[in-house]
Formats: C-alpha cells, sequence, structure tokens
C-alpha cells in the first residue's frame, strides 16, 4: 500500500530510448493500468518499478523513497509475470512459499501463511499438484499466491490475462478486482487489452513511443481525451478522424468544413480562427441513423454493415479511411446504399494539426 | 471402423519380420552373455552345457578387470562431469547472450565433431606432451623425486588421468554446449526473474530453480557425452601406456592380442563389463530425459 512516483523516467537499450522522460504518479491503494500499442514500452516501464531492468535517468521514488538503486527483493514489490513463470518442478505449496523459504523462515511459518493465503486464493485442495496439473485460472491465482504471500506494499501485473480464453478472462477479471479490494494494495498492471483498462483501473496511463500520452480516470479518458492518440485508442471501434478546416466562426460556434463537405457547428470554441486546420473526431457511438422525418446531419455511402445483434456496425465511405458508425438496433444495409445519419454534436471532438485537443472554453 | 481384419499370413509374415530382424540386432548380445557365462565358449554361439561365472572371476581374479574398470571409470566419470558443468554454465551463457559471435562460435564448435579425431592424433599428440613437459617443470621440484611418476600418473597429460579427461572433455563439449544452449533457449527467463524477486541469490537461483530446470538437458548432454567417452578406444590407446592406467577396451584389446589362443569366454565377459556401464548411464539419464516440464508457463 503504496505511493509510486516516476519522475522523467527514461530507459535506454544501447542507442534506442524506449523510455523518454515519464512523469507517472500512483496514489496508495490505487488500481494503475498501463496500456499502449505494442512496444510502446510498458513492459519495460513495469520492470524499471519491479529492478529488474536499471533505470537510465530520472527517479523513481516508493513513499517518498528512492528506489533506483534498490535491489529487487528489497522494494517489497511483487510481479505477476505474464507467462505466471510457476517453478514447474515445485508444488503449488513449494511455489506459493518459495520465497519464504529463501529467506529462511521456519517451516511450520511458512506452512502457516501458504495457508493463510491459499484459502484466500481457493487452493487448499491443489497445495500438493504440481502447476502442470492445474488449469489456468488456478494458475494464474497460484502466482498471485506467491506475490501476495509476501504482503508486498505493490504488486505488478504483466498483461496477467492475455492468452486465456475469454469467458476465463471476465472470471479473472472479477477475481483481480476483488483482489485489489481484499488486499487494498497498490497495484500497476500492463494490457494492451482496453477492455480489461477500462474495466479495472482508478486510473489509466495511455503510453505510445516511451511517453505517457494522458493519465487520467478511465471515464475522463473516454470523454476528454488531451489528443488524438488517446481519444483513437480509448474506445472500440475507434474514433473517427476526419480531416477538417473551421468555416467560420459565429457568436460562439464554430462551423467545422470537413474535406469531404459537410459541415457541422459545434459551440463553445472560443479560439478557434477560420481557416484553422483541425480534425474532427467523432466516436461511431455518437453517430446514429436519423430516423424519417428527422434532419440527417450528414448523407453517407455504406461500404459493410456487421450485424451484432443489439448493434449494428456501419463502416462508410470518406475521402480518407473509411469511417464508422455503431448504429444500436439490427439493420440491414447493402454496400453502397445511402444512409442517413445523426451526430451528437456535443459529443463531437477536436484537435489541432499536431493531434492536441482543443477544449471547449467556459461559455 | 475402416479397419481390414487381417489374414493369418498377413500376421505371421508381419510378426516373422520383425522376430527376425530383433534376432539379427540382439544376437551379439546373446552371443556376448551366453559365452561369458559357459566355460567353454567357442566363437559360435551354443547352448552352454553348464553355466559359470568362472570367466568374470578370471577378469577379476587373474586379469586386471578391476583397476581397467576403475580407470575407465575415473576417466569417462570425469569427463563427464566436466563437460556437465561446462555447458551447464556455457550453454546457459550461450543461449542467453546477444552477443555477435555467438553464431560463428557455435558452428565453429561443430567443427570440431566435424573433423576426425584420427586426423587430429598428431597435433595432438604434440599439444598434450608440451602441456605434459609443462606440467613435469611444476611437479617435478614439488613432489620430489620419489613421489614424481604418482603425481603424474593423476596430473600428467600424456599418461596421465587428467590429460585425458580434458581431452575426452574437450570432444564431447560441443555437441554437450549445443544440447544445453538449445535447451535454455526453451527455459523462460521469466523463472529466474520470478526468483530474482523472490529474492533469490544467484546461487539459489543455480540450485533451486535453474538445475532442477535443466535436468532433462543435463541428463541428455551428460549421457551422450559418458557414452562417447567410454567407447573411445583411440585417446586412451595413444595417450595411457603405463599398465596402472589401463581402461576397460584396452583391456579387451590387450586380451584378445595377448593369448596365442582366444580365450573367447573371457573376452565375452570383458565386454559385457564393459557394457554395463553404458547401460546402468542411460537408465539413471532416461528418468530425466522422459521429464517434462509443462505447467509452469501459461497459455
Ligand atoms: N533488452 C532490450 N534490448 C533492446 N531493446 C529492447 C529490449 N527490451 C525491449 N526493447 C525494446 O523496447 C521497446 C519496448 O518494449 P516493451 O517490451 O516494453 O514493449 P511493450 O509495450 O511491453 O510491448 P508488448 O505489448 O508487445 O508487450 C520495444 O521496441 C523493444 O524492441
Ligand atoms: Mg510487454
Amino acid at each position: 500500500m503504496s505511493s509510486i512516483t516516476l519522475s522523467n523516467l527514461s530507459k535506454r537499450f544501447g542507442a534506442v530510448d524506449v523510455i523518454k522522460g515519464v512523469d507517472i504518479a500512483i496514489e496508495e491503494g490505487e488500481f494503475a493500468v498501463f496500456v499502449g500499442p505494442s512496444g510502446c514500452g510498458k513492459s519495460t516501464l513495469l520492470r524499471m518499478i519491479a529492478g529488474l531492468e536499471p533505470i537510465s535517468g530520472g527517479a523513481f521514488h516508493l513513499d517518498g523513497e528512492l528506489m533506483n538503486d534498490v535491489s529487487p527483493d528489497k522494494r517489497g514489490i511483487a510481479m505477476v509475470f505474464q507467462s505466471y513463470a510457476l517453478y514447474p518442478h515445485m508444488t503449488v505449496a513449494e511455489n506459493i512459499g518459495f520465497s519464504l523459504d529463501l529467506k529462511g523462515i521456519p517451516k511450520e511459518e511458512i506452512r502457516r501463511r501458504v495457508g493463510e493465503v491459499s484459502e484466500k486464493l481457493q487452493l487448499e485442495a491443489y497445495l500438493d499438484r504440481k502447476p502442470q496439473a492445474l488449469s489456468g485460472g488456478q494458475r494464474q491465482r497460484v502466482a498471485i499466491g506467491r506475490a501476495i504471500i509476501k504482503q508486498p506494499r505493490v504488486i505488478l501485473f504483466d498483461e496477467p490475462l492475455s492468452n486465456l480464453d475469454a469467458s476465463l478472462r471476465v472470471q479473472m477479471r472479477a477475481e483481480l478486482q476483488q483482489l485489489h479490494r481484499t488486499t487494498g494494495a497498490t497495484i500497476v498492471y500492463v494490457t494492451h487489452d482496453q477492455v480489461e483498462a477500462m474495466t479495472l483501473a482508478d486510473r489509466i496511463v495511455v503510453l505510445s513511443g516511451g511517453q505517457v500520452m494522458q493519465a487520467d480516470h478511465p471515464i475522463s479518458l473516454y470523454k476528454e481525451p488531451d489528443n488524438l492518440f488517446v481519444g483513437q485508442f480509448i474506445g472500440s471501434p475507434k474514433m473517427n478522424a476526419f480531416p477538417a478546416r473551421v468555416a467560420a466562426v459565429e457568436n460562439g460556434a464554430a462551423r467545422i468544413r470537413t474535406d469531404d463537405g459537410w459541415e457541422v457547428a459545434l459551440g463553445g470554441f472560443r479560439s478557434l480562427n477560420p481557416g484553422d486546420r483541425v480534425s474532427l473526431g467523432i466516436r461511431p457511438e455518437d453517430l446514429s441513423l436519423a430516423g424519417t422525418g428527422e434532419r440527417a446531419d450528414i448523407t453517407v455511402r455504406a461500404i459493410l454493415s456487421e450485424r451484432l445483434g443489439m448493434e449494428t456496425y456501419l463502416s462508410f465511405e470518406t475521402s480518407g479511411e473509411s469511417a464508422i458508425a455503431r448504429v444500436a438496433g439490427d439493420h440491414r444495409i447493402d454496400t453502397g446504399e445511402t444512409v442517413p445519419l445523426s451526430i451528437n454534436l456535443d459529443a463531437c471532438h477536436l484537435f489541432d494539426t499536431a493531434g492536441q485537443a482543443i477544449r471547449r472554453g467556459q461559455i | 471402423m475402416a479397419q481390414v481384419r487381417e489374414t493369418t499370413t498377413a500376421a505371421v509374415t508381419r510378426y516373422g519380420l520383425l522376430l527376425l530382424i530383433s534376432i539379427y540386432c540382439i544376437m551379439p548380445f546373446l552371443w556376448l552373455l551366453v559365452a561369458a557365462l559357459d566355460p567353454n565358449a567357442g566363437l559360435f554361439l551354443k547352448i552352454p552345457d553348464s553355466v559359470s561365472f568362472n570367466s568374470f572371476f578370471r577378469v577379476f581374479f587373474e586379469e586386471d578387470g578391476m583397476l581397467w574398470l576403475t580407470n575407465s571409470l575415473i576417466v569417462c566419470g570425469g569427463a563427464t562431469v566436466l563437460v556437465l558443468v561446462l555447458a551447464g554454465f556455457g550453454g546457459y551463457a550461450l543461449s542467453r547472450t546477444r552477443a555477435w559471435w555467438k553464431r560463428p562460435f557455435l558452428y565453429g564448435i561443430i567443427l570440431i565433431r566435424v573433423i576426425p579425431p584420427t586426423a587430429l592424433i598428431v597435433p595432438l599428440y604434440k599439444i598434450m606432451l608440451t602441456c605434459n613437459q609443462a606440467i613435469a617443470g611444476v611437479v617435478r621440484p614439488i613432489a620430489g623425486p620419489e613421489y614424481y611418476r604418482q603425481v603424474m600418473r593423476i596430473f600428467g597429460f600424456i599418461d596421465g588421468y587428467f590429460g585425458l579427461i580434458l581431452l575426452l572433455a574437450t570432444m564431447q563439449l560441443p555437441l554437450a554446449l549445443w544440447i544445453m544452449k538449445t535447451f535454455f533457449d526453451t527455459v523462460s527467463r521469466e523463472y529466474e526473474e520470478a526468483a530474482i524477486m523472490d529474492g533469490a541469490t544467484f546461487n539459489q537461483r543455480l540450485r533451486r530453480v535453474l538445475v532442477p530446470l535443466a535436468m532433462p538437458g543435463l541428463a541428455a548432454a551428460g549421457l551422450f557425452a559418458f557414452i562417447a567417452a567410454w567407447g573411445d578406444f583411440l585417446f586412451p590407446l595413444t595417450f595411457i601406456s603405463s599398465p596402472e592406467l589401463r581402461m576397460l577396451p584396452i583391456g579387451i584389446y590387450s586380451a584378445f592380442l595377448r593369448a596365442n589362443q582366444i580365450d573367447y569366454g573371457l573376452l565375452a565377459a570383458i565386454a559385457v563389463i564393459y557394457t554395463a556401464p553404458a547401460i546402468i548411464a542411460f537408465a539413471l539419464a532416461r528418468r530425466f530425459l522422459v521429464q517434462t516440464f509443462g505447467g509452469g508457463l501459461k497459455g
């Protein structure tokens, strides 16, 4: 249960900068999730916190204590590995108790504490089995047991749910949430699955190219992305970005004209000037079918419709890459059909040419 | 069921053929065993009139059988242990390093296996002789003249255990390194990192995590090294001359050459004694070879 502060942290492998000056603050007891595309440095950052990778620059404080050069086992941090890495030649009990055994704690005491942990994780029945004889979910619980028996200040997870089948993943997510509730430990969790990130996190840190793009509560990230990258990374299908230009600004409303030739008027953007180039970001769920008699904001030509039953994903043509609308209910839409769509104007986002969000000003 | 009910002829042919091949393969071993137990063994396989362990007794009491066996075990055992230690550490290092010379090195050492040892015997002898002289220069002043021979028998490069152990180990090391390197490639690094997080020191990681995980690889590498060293004839012949250091294969050979009349019973008994440790080695290694370590990793 401890706060983590990373200040201007960096990591280089030879000549390659992998982590480029990262500032992150994680509060005590928080469930923080690092997300980002493959290769953005999530695992590297986690391993730096664990002490498995030396820190090239910057500082890592745990509870205000500088941890840069403290050896991994002295940091009071436990890690659950992507592969779980349960020692295959040891039984479940030996796996869980290994760290205590290394410390030279008496056998009786180890047995007692392994008993406590296994009871908490419902592993009592499997204590004498080898990991080989366990299901995927049980293996994860052993891996967690091995971590929590150390009563760590922080638990790190590196993609613990990847390669598990979908139903098991849902179940394990629930177990992780419960673990967090019952232990109150600070958790740092790496994933590239944004559903995991959204459901588990108190704070999501979006990384890209070794830099923090934004760190915030999941819903804030979704509602107010700081930049186009975060906007497109969070949410599925991803946010549509239409290249556009500010056509006019009149009494507080900006008329935005996309390169496809349609226009929307967005209120509240004070700082815009006519002629500015922007990207208009619209989430697929903010596009809906315009009912008969309703005014359509845009009329588009369908490329593909995917019918999921409760909703329909409609891909449509634009001058750039195709965009997607996520419309409620089941609709049969043929390729080439023209479809009237209405836009939830309040939920539209604008980004400048550098990809930074342009915020609506106070009205 | 698409299976065709097989006719009696087909079955007889099949099993007959298998039997024939098995007999052909087993024959030499059978001959050895029967001849070793037959007090009147001859060149041809026959059912013995009586069974006696006389030939075995003669190997141990008339010949220097015990000595040969001990020498062979010391040399081959020593070479195997050396190979295991070097291949264990070396294979680990080769598996984990990203150094540019890794591939050239790995292919380079295979060359040692490609060249027939017989082709190397002259330069090897020269090298061993030079080393022997160097060692002798150290041993002579320390041990003094009365112990000089005894010490050189252990540490000498020519006509000494140490040189032969080193040589046999060198010949077996490349294959063992390859086996261990390939094996460690399959041992996830996360096991070690998990042990680091659990607070294991280098020693503890080695003893309690890496070695147990490496057991199947070590068993395979050790078995191959031991059997190859055990079966080697050329090096013991070339580099050992004193009768006190004579090894089993040379023992058989000298028994074969010496008598004006060949004593098949005795030869067969030595051969059986010679075969046994290789089979025992296999039996010991087998337990680890088949050991599979699934389940530590996800998926
Ligand atoms: N030991 C290393 N030497 C050189 N480069 C490395 C090393 N380890 C990682 N990298 C590089 O650092 C970058 C970040 O790697 P990292 O494993 O942290 O990515 P990640 O975000 O965890 O990706 P993934 O989602 O695929 O696991 C990658 O481009 C990788 O190639
Ligand atoms: Mg990773």
